[in-house]
């Protein structure tokens, strides 16, 4: 029998040390209800460390603006405002967000397309506000003049820009002013002088290209250069986020898989799905057609060390490497790290309700890992699945093609658990209820995880998860790594169902000191976190 | 050999073998099916010259646009195809990994348009993929374009039957060989001698080589990728196996070195994919002169398809095996400089500096590239770029040593090692201004726009 296609997740030290503390995570399930999200907001701080290093090692200054839209959590923004971070607001909401977390107005910008609320409040606080469109710019300026505040720093958001020699193709944004129309918006803002003063541009490129970017950020250095020679003195460039993060642990697993996914959609071997889904892919007369629909989980490069590599590479047509075309014409760096800043900086926990077998509607996969029929799942105290002795039978007669697999419920639903939603493909791992030993080990299985809904469609994941061993009713699964834009983009209250709570948890020490990776945790609900209450930060991360 | 036209010199290429104490198999003799030696460069020429020639005429008189997806040497060779008939030619692609190849392209004259990389957001509700889109470009009405489709066209395939296949076996003095060797990018090659092969001899083993999947390996595609492929067909390989960018580079040394075979990594990957498959069946007793004299017949043969040259590849080596292409440190070179020399590099603050300027006038050079320099640099310096600058000195001190010298760049990093250099080198007074044009802005010393 082939080896499960595991899809195991990525786990730094703090991380794994959190999810080996079953009985402080069943202790914050018990009491504050599944779904349950936590967070670790050290593990940020050492994140922007990381991006600082690279800065440095550039010898760039400029700030780093966390994306504030990965996450809603309080602990993470008031740990962020206890460093040297910057913060990127799209919000009113978030902008009142980081100013209540103590971002004062200087550290804070604000990007996106804006309502006026948001507009006046980024106004009247002096927040650094990321120019979408020339209306905008007219819509702040008279702000600006109507109120007599005072002169408003700006930045503007551009794209549509153009490589020498071949031509790179890239994906039309709603967002930001096209390159060649700079000339106008400088006119805008020309005019607007006394209202704001220009302090430079940026762009933000929906890609995993570093190719496209180095065209976009070669345009921003060009586009300073317009700028300065009609008398402007802008001071930076703004290269947005995008920096991806790597959430598995092993390479050569998403390689399996997503091979085994293709020969799925050519039918060369049984479906991974529920209901068939082939995440974007599709059979034309034997020939694969489609894009795999799935954000590249495993990304060797990526975060600091994909902002590294971009700085590293030659601008397109002035040949120097983009840090020190940067460097040499006096500009700073500003850059907004999203997913890649909350990079292990969360985990989503959901507890089992109901683990039962599957109508096999389907052929089944063909390297069936689902568990002899005398290793059964409900061991525990619970009643079990009706239709036990049903199963055994067939799986009896049926063998390795017998009945499907595992249909996993969970007390949480999709917009929980945003994995799915946003195309990561990453396993659970399971934080059983009793003591390892204290139950049969089943062997790996095979399973479905479905969501709290009485809706079809609310399954966490669609494809089969495999798992080292059966869950049970009561166990938690805890899916890594779920911080940016997975935990509370999209949750709501749908069907009355609770919205996660959040908590914050750390530990005394550093995480990675030796013999101190699994030092006692400490948690608090999320809005109740402040750094220098939580934990003894001193200064800067 | 004369010929009327460079296109008639497509095809009929060499069957060269392989020296045995290179392979170092006993019992099969491995050929090389010389591909590189078509006329312009690869073995895409034959498939190109077949996919565009029944179109190119009427192409020519609607002035309509002969294109591919293709990021490398199909490209190449229609590019120069359509070039000779007057038509133009655009490439699209994604997988243009080599610099010098997109070089090359435009120095053609075509076009090349590259695909955007995957969003970093995903947006689950779009379905539309950048192939699509360039699929429905092509179908829109009006649409001006000659499309070769080498992913689907059997005249591709064809190329070899007619030429590939045939001229292997009329090599082999009538025979098939017994194992044949092709990496796989559009699947043409191989399907289409593989076909003529089994016609000759159902025996024939067909090796497919792919790229390992978490690598790159130029011309090849991943075992994922071949399935993307309107003519790839499982069937057509006894077996398929997969190749690393290292294992590639590996073979194309061997071959360049050891074989004065000057072809590119494409063509390693079938040489390495090749022996390490051949080693496993290299069973027989060895012929030699212990051996019954009379055993040739027991000897086995193998073919591999030499797709490409050598040249385009420099830059691909140098990013993966840069000890290949080592050179020793020159003497002058900035890259001499010990950390201990930088630290004791005469260098001056700004304020300093700027009465130096006044007092003694200095020559400043700014080593920033012309573009920052443009935009604004300290009133009466010259800009030359650090690059240079190394090239200068190289061959001794580019300036009087009666005339003192402040070296700026953007932190005084720079500037720090090559006045340490000039220093070593012998010039008096040469220093290096610390903390660059960046602390001079920052104190508020006067920047220029000429």
């Amino acid at each position: 029998m082939d080896v499960p296609l595991y899809l195991e997740p990525r786990l730094e030290s703090r991380l794994a040390s959190l999810l080996r503390a079953r009985t402080f995570l069943h202790t914050l399930a018990g009491g504050l209800g599944s779904p349950l999200n936590v967070v670790l907001p050290d593990r940020i701080a050492e994140n922007l460390a990381a991006f600082r290093a690279v800065y440095r090692r550039h010898h760039l200054s400029g700030g780093i603006f966390f994306a504030h839209k990965a996450n809603r959590s309080s602990a993470l923004v008031r740990r962020l405002a206890a460093t040297e971070a910057a913060v990127d607001v799209a919000s009113l909401g978030e902008l009142q967000h980081a100013l209540g977390s103590g971002f004062v107005p200087d550290r804070i910008m604000a990007t996106g397309p804006k309502n006026p609320e948001f507009l006046w409040l980024a106004a009247r606080s002096g927040t650094t506000v990321n120019i979408d469109s020339p209306a905008e710019l007219g819509q702040l300026a008279a702000l600006v003049r109507d109120y007599g505040l005072p002169r408003l720093r700006i930045l503007l958001r551009l794209s549509g820009f153009c490589a020498p020699g071949v031509r790179l193709l890239t994906r039309q944004s709603r967002f930001g002013t096209a390159e060649a129309e700079l000339d106008g918006l400088l006119k805008s803002v020309e005019r607007h002088r006394d209202a704001v003063e220009l302090t430079g541009v940026g762009y933000h490129l929906d890609t995993t290209s570093p190719a496209e970017k180095a065209v976009a950020l070669e345009g921003c250095v060009k586009a300073l250069d317009t700028c300065r020679a009609r008398g402007f003195t802008p001071r930076a460039v703004d290269i947005g986020g995008g920096f991806g993060t790597d959430y598995l642990a092993d390479g050569a697993q998403w390689q399996r898989y997503t091979t085994e996914l293709t020969n799925a959609a050519l039918g060369t071997r049984p479906p991974m799905t529920w209901r068939r889904h082939t995440y974007g892919l599709r059979n034309e007369n034997g020939t694969l057609r489609g894009a795999l629909a799935l954000y590249p989980a495993h990304r060797p490069t990526a975060g600091a060390q994909y902002l590294d590599t971009l700085l590293s590479l030659p601008a397109p047509s002035l040949g120097r490497p983009l840090a020190t075309l940067l460097l040499e014409n006096l500009y700073e760096l500003h850059t907004e790290p999203g997913r890649a800043l909350v990079d292990q900086c969360g985990v989503t926990l959901a507890r089992v309700l109901e683990v039962r077998r599957t109508e096999a509607t389907d052929r089944t996969e063909a390297t069936d890992h689902t568990e002899p029929s005398d290793r059964r799942e409900a061991t525990d105290d619970r009643p079990e699945p009706s239709d036990r002795t049903d199963n055994a039978d067939r799986a009896g007669t049926a063998g390795r093609t017998g009945p499907g697999h595992l249909l996993v419920r969970l007390d949480a639903n999709a917009d929980d658990i945003g994995l799915e939603e946003h195309g990561v493909l990453v396993d659970p791992v399971l934080v059983p209820r009793t003591a390892p030993g204290g139950a049969p080990d089943t062997g790996p299985v095979t399973c479905y995880l479905a969501g709290n809904l009485c809706l079809e469609a609310d399954m966490i994941t669609r494809r089969a998860v495999h798992l080292p061993s059966a869950p049970r009713p009561g166990d938690l699964l805890a899916f890594a790594n779920t911080a940016g834009y997975c935990m509370d983009f999209s949750a709501d209250e749908a069907q009355q169902q609770p919205v996660a709570r959040k908590v914050a948890v750390w530990q005394d020490g550093p995480a990675d000191d030796t013999g101190r990776e699994d030092a006692s945790w400490h948690w608090c609900l999320d809005e109740q976190y402040w750094p220098h209450v939580n934990r003894r930060t001193k200064g800067s991360a | 050999m004369r010929f009327e036209r460079i296109t008639d010199a497509i095809g009929n290429t060499p069957l060269v073998r392989i020296d045995p104490s290179v392979h170092g198999l006993r019992t099969i003799d491995l050929y090389a099916k010389l591909e590189m030696l078509n006329p312009f460069g690869s073995v895409k020429d034959r498939a190109a010259w077949n996919m565009v020639r029944p179109g190119l005429s009427a192409a020519a008189d609607e002035d309509r646009t002969v294109i591919e997806l293709s990021s490398g040497n199909t490209a190449k060779a229609l590019a120069v195809l359509a070039g000779m008939h007057g038509v133009p030619f655009k490439t699209v692609t994604n997988r243009m990994r080599i610099p010098e190849i997109k070089d090359l392209l435009l120095l053609l004259g075509a076009e090349v348009e590259e695909l955007p990389g995957q969003t970093e957001c995903l947006d689950p509700t779009n379905t539309d993929d950048p192939l699509t889109a360039f699929h429905q470009t092509l179908t829109e009405p009006g649409s001006a374009y000659l499309y070769t489709d080498q992913y689907y066209n059997d005249r591709n395939t064809q190329a070899h039957v007619e030429g590939t296949g045939p001229e292997i076996v009329k090599d082999l003095d009538g025979r098939a060989p017994d194992w044949f060797i092709a990496c796989v990018g559009t699947a043409g090659s191989s399907t289409g001698v593989a076909r003529v092969l089994r016609e000759h001899d159902p025996r024939v083993e067909v090796v497919g080589l792919v790229s390992h999947k978490a690598d790159f390996v130029p011309g090849i595609r991943t075992i994922d990728e071949v399935q993307e492929v309107g003519l790839f067909d499982p069937g057509t390989y006894g077996t398929i196996a997969s190749v690393t960018a290292d294992e590639a580079i590996d073979g194309m040394l061997t071959l360049a070195r050891r074989c004065g075979i000057l072809a590119g990594p494409t063509s390693g990957a079938a040489y390495f994919g090749a022996v390490r498959h051949l080693r496993e069946l290299d069973d027989g007793p060895a012929p030699g002169p212990d051996s019954d004299p009379d055993r040739p017949a027991g000897r086995r043969t193998a073919v591999f398809i030499v797709c490409d040259r050598i040249e385009s590849y420099l830059g691909y080596v140098r990013q993966r095996r840069p000890e290949l292409l080592g050179r020793p440190p020159q003497p002058n070179s900035v890259a001499t400089v010990s950390d201990a020399e930088v630290r004791g590099a005469p260098d001056i603050g700004v304020e300093d500096a700027r009465r130096w300027i006044e007092h003694d006038r200095p020559l400043v050079v700014d080593l920033r590239s012309p573009f920052a320099y443009t935009a604004l640099h300290i009133a009466g310096s010259v800009n030359i770029v650090d690059e240079l600058f190394g090239e200068l000195v190289r061959g001794g001190l580019p300036f009087s040593k009666s005339r003192p010298v402040l070296l700026a760049c953007p932190v005084g990093e720079q500037s720090a090692k090559y006045a340490a250099l000039l220093a070593r080198m012998g010039h008096p007074d040469v220093r290096s201004l610390r903390g660059g044009i960046i602390a001079w802005r920052d104190a508020g010393a006067p920047l220029v726009r000429e």
